[in-house]
């Protein structure tokens, strides 16, 4: 995103619009003007809050690799190679007629930028590679998959390490067994990066209704927040396990 | 995506926050859904009145005034979220829902406890969860208190701390009203998942001066 000097009347109004605080006003110019390091291109503060009084605030065309910043970062943007919104896929929402995690089989999201830090490529990179070690599966149709030039070291594609998101995220498919290996390796390597993330942790429910990857969670150290999104079985055809 | 999950906040002003997901899985029962969408919406809008924000994919950019329910009954939704303060009205919602079996998977994104009540009470089983295990890493970045506690509303960070510290100060000097500002921070989500009226109370708090 930019600011048209020209046209800025130096208002500030824009400033707080912006989630990453990329936007600052130039000493003794009476504008203001937008770090090109730290935006993420979430429209926040051009069409979504339309906040700009002189509509000096435009949206260049986005060339390779950048135009990534706003197919990560803005949810109404389109992701052209899963050709859908947003950051992740349809994970447990749809998972009555998917089938995408059975009995015995969990999966990890690890959220890099949420809430509201945002992230840069490179800390992504250091996460998958961490955890790429253990021989775990990265989601093909989530869109961070075709940024992963090696998804059995997890190293990214060079070209995209400077790149920075609002958030993205690492979606993985494990076996339950291996959970406790993946939750310490997230445990550790987030000591050694310069963003947060929120964790997810997606289970089937037993028939007694227990969950057993949560007991494993616990055990690493992680406290689950009271709060959790539930799948109600409502959708059909229901996917029946074998 | 998970927008609606990690939402902060204590045990008690979580009560009054329940997301209702329908959608349909793009590779299994989205083909000749368009109609059942709408039947739903029509089931959603018996309970406007008790509804907190609701919305498809569509951006909501008119100001977070809410989306208007008889466009979206007739629109092409493959998603649909709702916001509800008050379990018994969600619970009912569902429960409707259910009964008109559109064999289109559902989400309740609430406290744990709160989604076993529904569930035991109208006769459904949880099938899959997506717990949140909470942030970790550079944490001393993340906003801290009610900041936070509104910000993860919108799972998508659009409702930006910055946004939301201006509207605070902006509360304070009287040039907005607490409910108008959770309206405009609403308008920055696109999937209608922000719940204004929690949001208003939480600015309420921020900017009493006998908190």
């Amino acid at each position: 995103m930019l600011i048209d000097k020209e046209k800025c009347i130096g208002c500030d109004e824009c400033h707080p619009y912006c989630p990453v605080g990329a936007i600052r006003a130039v000493a003794g110019e009476g504008r203001s003007e937008i770090d090109q390091v730290e935006c993420v291109e979430c429209g926040c503060c051009h069409e979504r809050s339309g906040v700009c009084p002189v509509d000096a605030i435009y949206m260049p065309k986005l060339e390779w690799p950048r135009c990534l910043r706003e197919y990560f970062s803005n949810p109404n943007v389109k992701h052209p190679s899963t050709t859908g919104h947003g950051r992740g896929t349809e994970e447990m929402k749809t998972n009555d007629v998917t089938g995408r995690f059975t009995h015995g089989v969990v999966g990890v999201g690890i959220e890099m930028g949420r809430p509201g830090v945002g992230t840069s490529v490179r800390d992504m990179e250091t996460v998958a590679m961490a955890i790429a070690r253990l021989g775990v599966e990265f989601e093909s149709q989530n869109p961070v998959a075709e940024l992963i030039a090696d998804t059995k070291t997890g190293k990214f594609d060079e070209r995209v390490l400077n790149e920075r998101f609002l958030s993205a995220i690492l979606e993985l498919k494990i076996p339950l067994a291996k959970l406790r290996d993946v939750l310490d390796a997230i445990r550790e390597v987030a000591g050694k990066i310069d963003t947060a993330f929120s964790l997810d942790l997606i289970s089937r429910v037993q028939p007694d209704g227990s969950t057993p990857a949560l007991a494993i969670a616990r055990e690493a150290g992680f406290a689950p927040r009271p709060n959790a999104k539930t799948n109600v079985g409502l959708g059909r055809p229901l996917f029946e396990e074998a | 995506m998970t927008h609606t999950l990690h939402r902060q906040g204590t045990v008690e002003n979580l009560k009054e926050d329940y997301v209702l997901l329908l959608r349909t899985s793009r590779w299994v029962n989205h083909e000749g859904s368009e109609r059942k969408m709408q039947q739903i919406w029509e089931v959603i809008s018996h309970y406007e009145q008790d509804i907190v924000n609701f919305g498809n994919h569509y951006p909501n950019w008119g100001g977070g005034k809410l989306y208007d329910m008889e466009a979206l009954k007739k629109a092409k939704s493959r998603i649909i979220h709702v916001v509800f303060k008050d379990r018994e009205k969600l619970q009912a919602c569902l429960k409707e829902i259910k009964e008109s079996e559109f064999g289109i998977s559902a989400v309740v994104s609430a406290l744990c406890s709160e989604t076993q009540k529904i569930c035991s009470e109208i006769g459904l089983s949880p099938h899959t969860v997506n717990y949140s295990l909470g942030i970790h890493g550079k944490t001393d970045r993340v906003p801290e208190g009610e900041v936070l506690e509104i910000h993860t509303m919108c799972g998508h960070a659009m409702a930006s701390s910055h946004l939301i510290d201006h509207m605070v100060a902006e509360i304070r000097k009287g040039k907005i009203t607490c409910e108008a500002a959770a309206g405009k921070l609403a308008g920055m989500c696109d999937c209608g998942i922000f719940n204004t009226y929690r949001a208003e109370k939480l600015l309420r708090k921020m900017t009493s001066p006998h908190p």
